[in-house]
């Protein structure tokens, strides 16, 4: 039976949760009179994201106490602060990780390990009361509504490390929060301050006031550009005169909303083509190519078309080029030869970040100064560079591939993959894992599979870790030189903002008891004690990942899902 | 990385060429007159206590001493190096005398469901992938109750829509005995979808006799049925594959008790 009924709901609005519910409307007055606020061209702003509502909606004041954490190092964040009045202070050396409650796992010995069959608690979830409340040099305290570290020895710190003192009207945390890169220093509040908390969308609108927009982009231009460029492998014999004509000549791109994670559920559930065409486009198939491609963050798809839809050939992460292979082809052409098109299509996958490098500016200051045989081949009818790459795509099927980039798999830095054909299900892996965490496995063997692979659900430590966003007192964060995402117990507040974040649903919210099997129970709240509980890849275990390794089919890995290299290589060696 | 079927065909070459050498030495020693069994039997010896480290590893995962795949290669390798050598030892197959019978034929049984097992890791892993549907062992009496839940709610659903005898004695005589209880041991030692087939057929015949939402009805329990079989499979196969590992284990640990005392016992007749 056929039904022509409609039923009306709502359109969910842009400002449908705001960033602070507590905003009133005097608070939005006294910000809009204060700098640089009060200095912006209110017309700049449409009608439907005004400035009064960025501060309304996008905006949160906070009020800060000395010595306490505003950001940390490493953390991954979607806000800038901007200083009201007080100030902080941003400390350029390392802080040890002990100050921000972060205990970095101690690799055991071969004794230790052993001794640790013996053991194993009788109950799930055993820790000592130090393993679970912070210790040391710093402090968890409730802060208004917020748990907040405090750093103990503030002065002494300040004495003996490189800082740098924020005061009123100056903004910091803004390329974090802009980019999602990980904040690069730790800011703490030098005396008491008051700081406007802007999120990532609302300093977007704010961009739209062009002496602001100047201002962060000639930040991120005198602070980050010339070094993301520097970081890139093809550019590494460049002079230094040519790598800032290239800086100079450099726009930045943004395409898609930076919290994909929050459409993920909805983008997964989409026929593929519909989803691929949701995405937005950053470049064009058949298009000439007038820049070339530089992903800074998150992912791109490369696609091309096929019959009604697209066939996707790869997807790119952070460093990945694009364009280069037809810049290339057109500027060293004959000049009898037309140029070549785009031949595949890029688009973004949830957010990508780009850089465009102007073709002439790639032709003058970039190319002479790439080796030859760097440099991809021409493109010709027997396009044995094309062949070379859909080499690649044929171990790892399109519809692998599809599949990957519509769960976000590759997101994955080190995910588990399983060949199903291979693994007879004798659950080892999740035994070795219970025997490397006292008992508690950190993965059950199940997951989305696609043609005999499953992608296990295990954290995948991933490249964009979105578990990280929010988390109020930074005790999920990323080991600077490995990138294995741990939780640090000892100032985990079990507030499960980094479980609900997550959206491989990777991260448990566990109660936590004494060695005798007694809960622990926070004494103010009568509530128990839940921490975020995780894969944390044997940090501390002298073998590494113990899933991979007792895994007696050769069936596990733990792999990069970024590098398709990777994925296609073990595809290929399986039997 | 080598590609597995590389790696198998290396692996093979060199357990051929080890046996090649142990057979000549064997000839060898005999030609000479020596005792060739002496040579052989400690061989042997020396193969059943390397692939006993297999089941010590798999106790210390967290030890980086190479992963357990690679020791599990060597112990496959290391097993039919020592069948070979188990042929060059014994006078016939299978010994005379209880003692030497017994160990013989311990020895053939762990031989024989060691290979069962590498034949069953391999084509088990690969029939459970074909077969739809991803089971965790400890969750298939969770599995069995959902089916059998939703079987019963199709029945009564449909019962509320009027009179229903034809399916719902159906339902009480053929499926609800399927659904609630454990595959046979039968079915786990040779699984055989003629239970479905059988079920499925019978369904089938009474369409004739079913109204159309009742056709309906029939449709998602024959659905049922199907996903049910799925199922058994899937626990059959799992369930011979871990059975077949508890079964060499404690194969082995008679084997080597029987090892032991003959090896005291070659001991003392050759002191004697
Ligand atoms: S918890 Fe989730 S989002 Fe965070 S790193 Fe692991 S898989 Fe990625
Ligand atoms: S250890 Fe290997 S074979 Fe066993 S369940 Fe895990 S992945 Fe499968």
């Amino acid at each position: 039976m056929g039904t022509t009924s409609t039923i009306e709901i709502r359109r969910p609005q842009r400002w449908d949760q705001p960033f602070d519910p507590d905003m009133q409307d005097r608070d939005v007055q006294w910000l809009s009179s204060l700098s640089p606020f009060s200095e912006m061209d209110k017309a700049a702003f449409p009608a439907s994201t005004p400035l009064d509502g960025v501060l309304r909606n996008d905006c949160r004041i906070r009020h800060v106490q000395p010595g306490e954490v505003i950001v940390r190092e490493g953390d991954y964040g979607n806000s800038a602060f901007l200083v009201i009045a007080g100030s902080v202070r941003a400390v350029l050396g390392q802080l040890p990780p002990q100050s921000l409650g972060r205990t970095t796992a101690k690799q055991k010995g071969w004794l230790s390990a052993i001794s640790a069959l013996w053991k194993q608690p009788r109950f799930p979830e055993v820790r000592t009361v130090d393993q679970i409340t912070p210790g040391g040099s710093s402090r968890v305290q409730q802060h208004g509504d917020t748990a907040s570290i405090f750093l103990q020895d503030f002065d002494g710190i300040v004495t003996h490390q490189r800082t740098l003192q924020i005061g009123p009207g100056e903004m910091f945390g803004e390329v974090a929060a802009m980019y999602r890169a990980p904040r690069t220093a730790t800011v703490v509040a030098d005396s008491e301050a008051t700081l406007v908390e802007v999120r990532w969308q609302g300093l977007r609108l704010l961009r739209r006031d062009r002496v602001l927009a100047e201002q962060l982009e000639q930040n991120y231009r005198t602070n980050w550009l010339m070094i993301h460029l520097r970081e890139t492998p093809l550019f590494r014999f460049l002079p230094e005169n040519c790598l800032q004509k290239v800086a100079d000549a450099t726009l930045l791109r943004s395409f898609g909303r930076l919290e994909w994670h929050s459409d993920y559920r909805r983008t997964r559930k989409l026929p593929p083509v519909e989803q691929i065409e949701s995405e937005p486009l950053v470049a064009m198939e058949g298009h000439l190519p007038t820049d070339l491609l530089l992903i800074r963050s998150g992912f791109a798809r490369v696609c091309s078309r096929h019959g009604e839809g697209h066939r996707t050939l790869a997807y790119l992460g952070k460093g990945h080029m694009f364009g280069l292979r037809e810049i290339v082809h057109n500027t060293y052409r004959d000049t009898n030869q037309a140029p070549v098109t785009l031949q595949e299509s890029l688009r973004a996958v949830g957010f990508v970040d780009t850089l465009h490098i102007p073709i002439e500016v790639v032709a003058e200051y970039v190319l002479p100064f790439i080796r030859r045989s760097e440099l991809p081949d021409p493109i010709s009818r027997d396009d044995q560079q094309a062949r070379a790459r859909h080499d690649i795509a044929s171990q790892v099927p399109t519809g692998m591939l599809e599949f990957i980039v519509q769960e976000r798999l590759n997101n994955g830095r080190q995910a588990m993959v399983i060949d199903l054909n291979a693994c007879t299900r004798c659950d080892d892996c999740v035994k070795a894992c219970a025997t490397t965490h006292n008992g508690n496995p950190r993965f059950t063997r199940s997951g989305p599979a696609n043609d005999g692979i499953q992608f296990t659900q295990a954290c995948m430590h991933c490249a964009d870790p979105v578990c990280m966003i929010g988390c109020p007192t930074g005790a999920i964060s990323r080991h600077p030189e490995t990138g294995t995402v741990s939780v640090h117990e000892t100032i985990c507040i079990g507030c499960g903002t980094c479980a609900a974040s997550c959206p491989y649903e990777n991260i448990q919210m566990r109660t936590m008891r004494d060695p005798q099997g007694r809960m622990y129970f926070d004494e103010s709240a009568g509530l128990p004690i839940m921490k975020a509980t995780k894969c944390d890849l044997c940090q501390s275990q002298p073998s590494g990942p113990a899933c991979q390794n007792a895994c007696p089919h050769d069936a596990l890995v733990r792999i990069d899902l970024g590098n398709l290299e990777d994925l296609s290589d073990w595809i290929s060696r399986r039997r | 990385m080598l590609h597995k079927r590389t790696r198998r065909t290396i692996a093979l070459s060199i357990t051929a060429i080890a046996v090649l050498i142990a057979a000549v030495a064997t000839w060898l020693i005999r030609q000479r007159l020596g005792h060739a069994s002496m040579a052989t039997g400690w061989t042997l010896l020396a193969s059943v206590g390397l692939l006993m480290l297999l089941g010590l590893r798999k106790k210390l995962v967290m030890l980086p001493i190479l992963p357990v795949r690679v020791w599990t290669q060597f112990h496959i390798y290391t097993g039919l190096f020592a069948l070979a050598i188990y042929l060059m030892h014994v006078p016939v197959v299978i010994a005379s005398g209880f003692f030497e019978s017994t160990l013989s034929l311990l020895f053939l049984s762990v031989a024989g469901s060691g290979l069962y097992g590498v034949w069953i890791s391999r084509r088990g892993a690969k029939r459970l992938t074909a077969i739809a549907g991803e089971y965790r062992f400890d969750r298939f009496g969770w599995h069995r109750r959902t089916l059998a839940d939703r079987a019963a709610e199709i029945l009564t659903e449909v019962g509320q829509t009027g009179d229903v005898p034809v399916i719902a004695q159906f339902y009480r005589e053929r499926l609800q005995h399927y659904f609630s209880t454990r595959p046979s041991l039968a079915y786990v030692l040779v699984p055989t979808s003629h239970r479905k087939r059988r079920l499925l057929t019978e369904l089938g015949e009474l369409d004739r006799y079913f109204a159309t939402n009742v056709k309906q009805a029939a449709g998602r329990l024959a659905a049922l049925i199907r996903t049910r079989d799925d199922l058994d499979y899937h626990y059959a196969t799992q369930l011979r594959m871990r059975m077949w590992l508890a079964i060499h284990i404690a194969l082995t640990v008679a084997m080597l008790v029987f090892i032991v005392v003959h090896v005291l016992m070659v001991l003392r007749f050759q002191g004697a």
